[in-house]
């Protein structure tokens, strides 16, 4: 869209959003920050490092959330109906489940290549058109809140699953750490996939009048849902731990990737909002 | 010797089986979302030729999750779940989660499972200021036992940001100059752009003069005898709005914009240039009032909207469908699922068992790793 907003109510509206995107560009900057710390922290040993990673995501957290806000009140409706908004909130729920694994497992490299996601989340955004749209009727309901954010709390402690599932493949030391975390994480995030689905299911209910109509998100959440469960029995059943299991980690964070980004831009159905 | 004891009972119950049959099921969902399903036949043709549509038909890929194998995987999945509650899983408290999580399965399964049997989804289709009394459901009409009657359908559009009414003027005159230059055109200059929201007025840069949009209409034209402007249907055919232009001496001026027709244009104005930038609006909401009549007496008035079904005697109605030319009829999907009840315990159930299983047995001390 072009810079020229001169008519009057228009630059003032400008002006705004050019004001409120700069909590989004402070997201940025601290997340960078964070990363760049954490992984200075694997080399050089340091008692400040970890505390000025912490404060850089809790500053990403804050401007985010200020961010999110913002654009809740300007748009007035929650901003978490396209792919930029919810990259914008799956940032958020990153950095909420990366400083909370941080504080309790203080494992760098976890940590740092988290960061690094979220980081990766807010640039691809910055590539998206930030326009406030208005919504399609269908969108209009209570659910819309409570079923992204479901969603996103999910793919957020799956994504730090994923990292941490990733690290134990490659690491040699404190993997039973690591599996902890992501046995942890990722129980956590199949509760809150699982309420993702089922919020999504009564939804769907109430604006279309089916609960479950296999459109490809919907089976794409199931398969995702599926590998997650595989990887939890597998671990009781079989004893799968450690790299067994972070493989299957690994599988589900892909196809979790494929329901979020996939199908919106390969497959077509009823969640092509974007 | 028991039941329990044999081998194909114990291969029955075993995780090593749910885990196969739950990769398997995965799979097939996964076919079911690389082949679009359910098209109409020329599609498929279109897409794999017709000999391709054939093998597709026989082995049921273009209806993955109806196809019987589908159904087959389902139903021993849902046997081996049975198996191992019946095996595995006692009443107490430390496995009371997984317990739940795993009835609650089983009871998604059995409310979907009623409503594929005892359910019934259709479609009706009202005309304003008439009444319904069945929907049509697999080609045959089902009687509802009473009617509906559409006493008006409302449909708005919300406005698009990125539509504006661009206002040019030409390089050579000074109100460019003041304004400064930015986006060339071959002989004008785009000196401002301006929302096209009803009522708002707006100052062209920095010219003193003032507009403001005062009608919207998606299909213009202009009727002969009257020469007054309507809109021939509700559908975007030909854009265009009534602006008014106030100069600086307080002189109003109202013309008409063509999203379409650009070079439509009666007079200059003030040496400007107008150009209606029209990307296509969205619909915004779209209203039935009805009224529920039952042996000729009304029972109730209700609007039906998306997201806001309207549920009367065991049945649903959804707003789905419109008349997108003349807004004179309205489409309902009509849903009677009776296994509905049943899914949300489910569901319920879920959620409730999973929080045990991972938050609340963790924490009763003897449970397992």
């Amino acid at each position: 869209m072009s810079a020229l907003l001169w008519g009057h109510h228009e630059s003032n509206k400008g002006l705004g959003d050019k004001m409120y995107s700069i909590y989004l560009n402070v997201a940025f900057a601290a997340y960078f920050l964070a990363t760049v710390f954490y992984f200075i922290e694997l080399f050089f040993r340091n008692r400040l490092l970890p505390v000025l990673a912490r404060l850089s995501i809790l500053c990403g957290i804050i401007s985010l959330t200020a961010y999110i806000a913002i654009r809740w009140q300007i748009a007035g409706r929650p901003p978490l109906s396209n792919m930029f908004e919810s990259l914008v909130v799956f940032a958020l729920t990153i950095g909420l489940a990366l400083l909370f694994i941080d504080l309790r497992y203080k494992i760098k490299i976890v940590s740092g290549l988290a960061a690094l996601l979220g980081l990766l989340a807010l640039g691809y955004a910055s590539f998206l058109d930030k326009e406030i749209s208005p919504l399609l009727p269908a969108l209009k309901s209570n659910w819309l809140t409570i079923h992204v954010l479901t969603c996103f709390i999910g793919y957020a402690a799956l994504t730090v699953g994923f990292v941490s599932s990733l690290v134990i493949l490659f690491k040699k030391d404190e993997i039973v750490k690591l599996d902890t975390i992501s046995h942890r994480v990722i129980a956590f995030g199949f509760l809150f996939l699982t309420l993702g689905i089922i919020t999504g299911a009564v939804w769907a209910n109430s604006a279309w009048g089916t609960y479950w109509s296999w459109d490809p998100k919907e089976t794409w959440s199931l398969i995702t849902w599926f590998v997650y469960a595989i990887y939890l029995h597998i671990r009781f059943a079989k004893g799968w731990k450690e790299k067994k299991a972070a493989w299957l980690a690994v599988i589900g964070f892909l196809a979790m990737l494929f329901t979020y980004f996939g199908v919106n831009y390969l497959l077509s159905g009823l969640h092509s909002y974007n | 010797m028991s039941i329990k004891q044999g081998n194909v009972w114990r291969f029955l119950s075993s995780i090593k089986l749910a885990i196969w049959l739950i990769s398997v099921i995965a799979a097939l969902s996964l076919i079911g979302t690389l082949i679009p399903q359910n098209q109409e036949p020329a599609f498929y043709v279109e897409k794999y030729g017709s000999s391709g549509y054939n093998a597709l038909l026989t082995a049921g890929l273009t209806d993955v999750y109806a196809s019987w194998w589908f159904i087959l995987f389902l139903t021993l999945f849902s046997l081996n779940l049975t198996a191992c509650l019946l095996n595995r899983f006692s009443l107490k408290s430390r496995s009371l989660g997984t317990l739940i999580c795993h009835v609650s399965i089983l009871v998604i399964l059995a409310g979907a499972l009623i409503g594929m049997l005892f359910g019934q989804k259709g479609y009706m289709r009202i005309e304003k200021g008439q009444e319904a009394s069945f929907f049509i459901s697999q080609n045959k009409q089902v009687n509802l036992g009473f009617s509906i009657r559409l006493n008006d359908f409302l449909y708005s559009e919300s406005l698009n940001p990125k539509e504006k009414l661009l206002v040019y003027c030409d390089k050579k005159d000074d109100c460019c100059k003041k304004a400064g230059l930015s986006q060339t055109d071959a002989d004008r200059e785009l000196i401002s752009e301006i929302s096209t929201e009803i009522g708002v007025e707006s100052e062209i840069s920095d010219t003193g003069y003032k507009v403001r949009v005062l009608r919207y209409l998606p299909d213009f034209t202009m009727d002969t005898s009257t020469k007054e402007a309507t809109s021939r249907s509700a559908k975007a055919n030909n854009p265009a709005i009534e602006v008014e232009i106030k100069g600086k001496d307080g002189a109003k001026e109202v013309f008409w914009v063509f999203a379409r027709f650009p070079d439509v244009h009666q007079k200059k104005i003030g040496n400007f240039d107008f150009v209606y930038y029209w990307v296509g609006r969205q619909p915004d909401d779209f209203v039935s009032k009805i009224t529920v009549t039952k042996g000729g007496e009304d029972v109730m008035s209700r609007d039906i909207r998306v997201n806001y079904p309207l549920q009367f005697a065991g049945y649903s109605f959804f707003q789905s469908g419109y008349d997108a030319e003349h807004l004179n009829w309205t489409g309902l999907r009509v849903v009677k699922d009776p296994g509905v009840g049943l899914v949300y315990s489910g569901f319920g159930l879920l959620i409730l068992g999973l929080c045990a299983r991972f938050y609340v047995s963790p924490f009763m001390g003897t449970s397992r790793k």
